[in-house]
């Protein structure tokens, strides 16, 4: 695909046409470009089918149903009395709900075309969809940054396919990033468009935009921190101008209030102390403009504007220490622990477990960076380089967005996500400046260049740039080294575009439901464990059975098996969730009744023992026993489930309280049947296991599906004549109890 | 002397002035309070401080034009609504707080986007928006505040 | 009142069809079938209540208490068997397998015959103990029959059991005559477990003790003494979650022909008075049977009990946060051969949680005329629901001895406030101010948009002035 774009080079290079045609040209690129985006999206579907991925997207494609046959009013008064069980969860009031409402219009919009659609189709399709508006906008985007309209495809082409974008936007991952990217690139947009002109009215569909964009996502607080942040480098760099005043006013205002629409936002932008920097750069431009005004009015006033300088600093500090006095006081909230956790990454280690242990919210490891950006991250610098060299004010954007973003890439590897536009405007630049140097054939005269630089210098000198952009004339004269260098830059695009395709279908495909693996003879085969498993809960239990399963498979569980869940993938109530750790990780005489409390009807857990799946429950183990810590640090102790020696183990040398754990128990409770006497081995941990099983009493398997993989458990009820479990069981396998009070020591009187 | 008797003349209007336009540096009562304060030191800075004010003033009056001045009114008597906003939230409590954010910032808001016309409409910044016609910049500033008071009387429910 | 039809329409089939409660299919089992004769009329008076009785010993080939999984019998009458098992069809197992599917057994002992072993240890697991030898003697030398047994004082004359706490259900001694006792002709005891489901039913006098006449004739150590007082139970009852019940008679003689129509005298009297013994048999079988003390609820009504939409709509499934809601639940006892109103007793409280997790609320029941009738006693609370949105259960918890368990659990969501529910602003005189600050500055804008278009065209004429 970047070689129909790069071939459109030399379209444009040599074909001085008309300018419609070079319009249509542009149109049918971004339409290929778009094309392109999709396609490469729909390995999952064509792999496997079209279905809805991982854990979040199920709970979206829930909601998504839910609005689309009950209507938005309701959406929006959402009461879901079928999660968190049973505390219910105001979903409605809780979720962002861009992406429910955008599935919905499209559904209804092509209902009213009488194209019968399938809602989960729509679901399924929405985020390829979106990619290729996203390509769109990052198109927009950078036109504004250069003049140079080959960038602008060649940036279109990179966020099409960048692995880093496509790990949250394949067919099937109906995720919030899914539209809420193209919404991120399209804000920006009209930021710089809006920075650019001056104009209120760009200013207003920027907010609009970012409305759109708060009702989508959490990570709408990138823009919130990145815009002001910008805004305030201008005004240090000395570059305040009516034009940042205008646009920045009226996107902060109209744009908080958009934001404040959003019930789950409420009053957060006047409230937390994320949204502070955006109403303190608000409040400086005030200052700003009312100075600006006045230096306007005194035109010899030199030692006027000392004062008002200091004027300027002592109400800006005036308005710090008043916002920490308020935020010390309590009237706005600190900053929340998961900003804590960007600038300490050791920090939710430590204090807030349940985040460290989403996988997501792990600090990426370098090859990360060149897993999902390949050559474009070291493209990147040499696009930020360019930017310098010109240092207009939307090229501040993209030096401050790029610093922001890679560290918070480096933070979280969710946030590669946001990092990843910038790359791609970024390298698009650097590559294109690179191919328009090289690819023209006639040698540049230095009389040409005089001309074509001085344009540039009166062009960038009017929109205030550095004067170090007067470049020495310098021209490439030689074919070979155009060649060679040409040459080489098709060799990287074409082994990044092989990349992209080979990271998309082995990486980013799985729907992570149904699981794939290679038979010897090489055939496909599909270990369908979950769904089978869900299926089991919808067919064969009440429909109000409640399940209790760790928190990861909450989504799933009520989005498949339609059943009540105690804990979900939308973690709000640590203590809920730690609640299930306790029960997951003490004796089962401490399990039961927390399990009737919460009137549990059946447990769930995964076990890749057999299979050698290693994202099971038992690796999982140690973050419900540290969350169940955080709020009983008395009753459970991390310590206590490794051996003496401190390994975490599960065979026959596993302490004690491991083996007593309701978790341990279930995972291998009658897995020694499958193997001869004292050969059980779990393959996960390649552990030779005891040869006497566990033995459950409180509960009783219930069901356990093909490969093992899910294992479910119900609940027994309250024995019928008051014995504890434990006898029960026994005397159900026929152990007689001894007869007899004397032996027992001295018998316990019957008081009336 | 003449000057001068000039100038101390030209204070009492300018006082006016200054109430009206003291808040526009932060939007809050505060903020004047700071500015005024430390002209009160010394006599210098207090005559520097009276000539500022007496040639922002001369020079208000002598180049602003009748549409701007309309502006401005308008200006001083959102001023004027915020603040009596404010005084009240001090005072009464912000119990209904969406009735007093959207309230509030409903003036806020519209002050902002009038600024904003202001600078647009006037001559001396037309460089700094070349695309921007004061009819544009009008028709703008309609949409914009269009939306902004449906957001707020959408937010006060 | 669709309910009270279909209410009145059950009670009808109920009324027509059997005694007791649950089932009129009843099997005793004997040592021998001839044995019946012993029993006749504590039999007869079962048959005369409607039970259909079949007699089986243990030997039998065609006993057996399940067909296909399913009870063949409702209840089973279990008299002294000589044998020491009761082979393969009555094992502990499968006796709790029927008390599980809510079978009833009726178990008598002897001090002659000790009990099967598959009867002590399904009283084992029941927490009921019996002596080690599986049986024992109860004598009592301040409170026998000195007609008949003068020398060995183990017919024990026992008064009529009163109720031991206030709050029991007073199911066995209610209309009896003062001074009647209940002959207990040489009987095993048993000591209860701690747990809420037994309760004896006729306790030994405090002076009565248990012991062992073939090895501890002669000497009776204090360690080894069984059990002796009010800890021996002579007659006990257990009833298990399920409200299947289990009545253990000590002395299945006293069920006998022969001490229905004893007259005894007690120590210390001359007088001779008639047992009453078989009024107590027909008592403690009835309770067995479900004839006695089973409650059933007829029907569970919340709802909505302000004004509005939903004010009529009968259980709904969802309620707003601070709603008022209306509980409302009938009661009805099974009293011999008809249904009755159930009343709680005077010293009792019947009363309903709403609990997510841990109660929010715990309310009194009061009683409902104007819904009750002779067949039933209906209850009723109100309330307003918590701050508090989540699942909750209205629940009626009453479990009390003798009396069928009610649990009655019926789950309601509570929803937070709809975005339409708040207060509008304008309600609240608090918003004034800034209603009129938005007022203000809309129509402020208005005005000044209508004057800046209509001053443009003056706007130009005076750059025009000026200029000039």
């Amino acid at each position: 695909m970047s070689a129909t774009s790069s071939s459109s080079f030399d379209l444009l290079a040599s074909g001085g046409r008309g300018k419609s045609s070079r319009t249509l040209l542009r149109v049918v690129i971004l339409l290929f470009i778009a094309g392109a985006a999709i396609a490469s999206r729909l390995f999952s579907v064509i792999r496997f089918e079209s279905i809805i991925h991982e854990f979040d997207p199920w709970f979206n494609f829930r909601a998504t149903k839910y609005l689309v046959s009950h209507g938005f009013y309701n959406f929006w008064d959402w009461f879901d009395d079928r999660t968190w069980h049973p505390l219910g969860r105001v979903t409605g009031g809780t979720l962002y709900p861009g992406l429910m409402v955008t599935s919905g219009v499209i559904y209804h919009a092509l209902r009213a075309l009488t194209i019968p659609v399938d809602i989960r189709n729509i679901c399924v399709l929405l985020a390829p969809a979106c990619s290729g508006l996203t390509a769109f906008a990052t198109y927009l985007l950078t036109n504004e940054m250069t003049t140079n309209a080959s960038a602008g495809l060649l940036a279109a082409a990179f966020m099409g396919i960048a692995p880093g974008y496509i790990s949250r936007s394949v067919a099937g991952s109906y995720d919030n990033e899914a539209i809420s990217i193209f919404l991120l690139v399209l804000t920006f947009y009209l930021w710089i468009k809006a920075l650019k002109l001056g104009s209120m009215l760009w200013g207003a569909l920027c907010a609009l935009s970012y409305g759109y964009m708060v009702a989508s996502w959490g990570g709408y607080a990138f823009i919130t921190c990145l815009l002001p942040l910008h805004a305030f480098v201008l005004v240090c760099m000395g570059r305040y101008s009516t034009r940042l005043y205008v646009s920045y006013t009226s996107w902060y205002v109209l744009g908080t209030l958009a934001s404040m629409q959003i019930p789950f936002v409420g009053f957060l932008p006047v409230k937390t102390s994320e949204h502070m920097p955006a109403l303190g750069i608000f409040g400086f431009l005030q200052l700003l403009a009312f100075l600006d005004y006045v230096r306007s009015a005194l035109p010899s006033g030199r030692q006027f504007q000392i004062f008002l300088w200091s004027i300027a600093g002592s109400v800006f500090l005036i308005g710090l220490l008043g916002l920490v006095v308020i935020t010390s006081a309590g009237i706005i909230a600190p900053w929340g622990g998961r900003f804590y956790s960007l600038w300490d990454t050791a920090y939710a280690k430590i204090h807030i477990p349940i985040i460290a242990s989403v996988s997501e919210h792990q600090p990426t490891a370098w090859p990360a960076f060149f897993f999902d950006l390949n050559m474009l991250i070291w493209l990147f610098p040499a696009g930020v380089y360019l930017c310098f060299q010109e240092l207009a004010d939307e090229h501040v954007f993209i030096v401050v967005y790029a610093v922001l973003g890679t560290y918070f890439a480096g933070v979280m590897v969710r946030l590669m996500l946001t990092l990843t536009p910038i790359v791609c405007v970024a390298a698009a630049m650097a590559v294109s400046q690179m191919l328009n140097n090289y690819l023209s054939l006639k040698s540049p005269k230095p009389e040409d260049h005089a001309v074509v630089e001085g344009a540039d210098v009166t062009a960038t000198k009017k929109k205030g740039g550095l004067k170090s952009t007067n470049k020495p004339v310098v021209g490439i004269y030689s074919l070979l080294s155009k060649g060679v260098v040409v040459t080489s830059m098709t060799i990287y695009l074409l082994l990044f575009v092989l990349h992209c395709t080979w990271v998309t279908s082995n990486a980013y495909s799985s729907p992570s439901v149904v699981l794939a693996s290679r038979m010897p003879d090489g055939s496909q085969h599909i270990i369908d464990d979950y769904r089978e498993a869900y299926q089991w809960l919808r067919q064969n239990t009440k429909d109000d059975a409640k399940i209790m399963s760790w928190w990861d498979y909450g989504y799933q569980i009520g989005g498949m098996a339609d059943r009540p869940t105690l804990v979900d993938n939308n973690t709000w109530n640590n203590t809920h969730i730690a609640t299930v750790g306790k029960a997951m990780s003490s004796r089962e005489e401490v399990s039961y009744p927390i399990m009737r409390q919460h009137e549990v009807d059946y447990v769930l857990i995964v076990f890749g023992g057999l299979l050698g799946y290693s994202g099971d429950d038992i690796n999982k183990f140690l973050w419900m026993v540290r969350i169940a810590e955080g709020i009983w640090p008395d009753e459970i102790r991390e310590r206590d489930y490794f051996t003496p020696r401190g390994e975490y183990r599960v065979d026959a040398e596993a302490s004690q309280t491991m083996k007593d754990s309701l978790m341990y128990k279930m995972s291998y409770y009658n897995y020694n049947a499958l193997f001869p006497p004292g050969q059980a081995q779990d393959r996960v941990r390649g552990a030779k296991l005891p040869e006497v099983g566990p033995t459950l009493n409180t509960l009783e398997e219930a069901f356990t599906s093909e490969n093992w993989i899910i294992r479910i458990y119900k609940v027994k009820d309250l024995d019928n004549f008051d014995r504890d479990h434990a006898s029960a069981a026994a005397f159900d396998r026929g152990h007689k109890k001894k007869r007899g009070g004397k032996k027992r020591g001295p018998r316990v009187l019957r008081v009336e | 002397m003449a000057p001068k008797r000039h100038n101390a003349r030209d204070i009492t209007p300018s006082a006016a002035a200054t109430t009206q336009a003291g808040p526009t540096t932060a939007g809050t009562v505060p903020a004047t309070a700071a500015v005024t304060k430390p002209y009160r030191v010394s006599v210098t800075t207090k005559d520097s401080w009276a000539q500022v004010v007496g040639n922002v003033w001369s020079h208000y009056l002598k180049t602003t034009p009748q549409r701007t001045k309309l502006i401005d009114v308008f200006m001083a008597f959102l001023i004027v609504v915020g603040a009596l906003q404010f005084l009240y939230c001090v005072l009464a409590g912000n119990y209904p707080f969406n009735a007093f954010l959207s309230g509030f910032s409903a003036t806020v808001g519209q002050f902002v986007l009038t600024a904003s016309l202001r600078m647009q409409t006037t001559e001396a910044n037309k460089s700094d928006f070349p695309s921007v016609s004061p009819e544009r910049a009008f028709a703008d500033y309609v949409v914009c505040s269009l939306i902004l008071h449906f957001f707020c009387v959408n937010f006060i429910n | 009142m669709k309910s009270f039809l279909s209410f009145s329409l059950l009670l009808l089939a109920t009324l027509v069809s059997a005694i007791s409660s649950t089932g009129d299919r009843l099997l005793a089992v004997l040592d021998d079938v001839a044995e019946k004769a012993t029993y006749s009329k504590f039999l007869g008076d079962l048959e005369s209540r409607g039970f259909k009785i079949t007699y089986e010993t243990p030997k039998s080939e065609s006993l057996s208490l399940f067909r296909l999984g399913e009870r063949k019998y409702d209840h089973v009458i279990f008299f002294p068997t000589k044998a020491k098992g009761l082979g393969p069809n009555l094992t502990p197992n499968l006796l709790v397998q029927f008390l599980n599917q809510k079978g009833n057994i009726l178990l008598t002992l002897s001090s002659e015959v000790p009990a099967a072993t598959s009867l002590v240890s399904l009283l084992t697991e029941l927490d009921i103990t019996l002596p080690s030898d599986r049986t024992g003697l109860v004598v009592d030398h301040f409170n026998h029959d000195v007609l008949s047994a003068a020398d060995a004082h183990d017919v024990l004359l026992l008064p009529v059991p009163r109720p031991a706490r206030p709050d029991v259900a007073d199911l066995f001694a209610s209309g009896a005559p003062a001074d009647t006792p209940i002959a207990f002709p040489r009987g095993a005891g048993v000591l209860l477990g701690a747990g809420p489901l037994l309760t004896p039913i006729v306790r030994a006098p405090a002076t009565a003790y248990l012991y062992n006449p073939k090895e501890q004739a002669e000497v009776l150590a204090a360690d080894e003494l069984f059990g002796a007082g009010a800890q021996l139970a002579l007659v006990a009852g257990m009833q298990a979650r399920n409200s299947a019940r289990l009545a253990v008679v000590g002395s299945a003689e006293m069920l006998s022909d022969k001490w229905f129509d004893a007259k005894v005298t007690k120590v210390g009297e001359k007088k001779e008075v008639p047992t009453y013994n078989r009024e107590v048999a027909k008592r403690v079988a009835g309770w067995a049977f479900q004839e006695t003390g089973v409650l059933k609820v007829n029907w569970v009504e919340h709802r909505l009990n302000e004004a509005g939409p939903g004010a009529n709509v009968s259980n709904p499934a969802m309620y707003r946060i601070k709603n008022d809601v209306t509980y409302k639940i009938s009661l009805s006892q099974w009293d011999w051969d008809k249904w009755t109103g159930f009343t709680v007793p005077a010293n009792d409280d019947l009363q309903l949680e709403f609990s997510m997790l841990s109660p929010f609320h715990r309310l009194h029941l009061a009683v409902d005329a104007a819904h009750s009738s002779p067949e039933a006693t209906a209850y009723t609370a109100s309330f307003k629901l918590p701050d508090q949105h989540g699942i909750f259960n209205f629940k009626v918890n009453y479990k009390r001895p003798f009396l069928t368990n009610i649990e009655e659990k019926n789950t309601v969501s509570v929803r937070h406030m709809a975005h339409d529910e708040w207060p509008r602003s304008y309600v609240i005189s608090g918003a004034w101010p800034w209603i009129a600050g938005i007022g203000a500055t809309i129509t402020a804008w208005l005005a000044f948009v209508a004057v800046w278009m209509f001053s443009k065209p003056a706007d130009a004429r005076v750059v025009l002035k000026k200029t000039q």
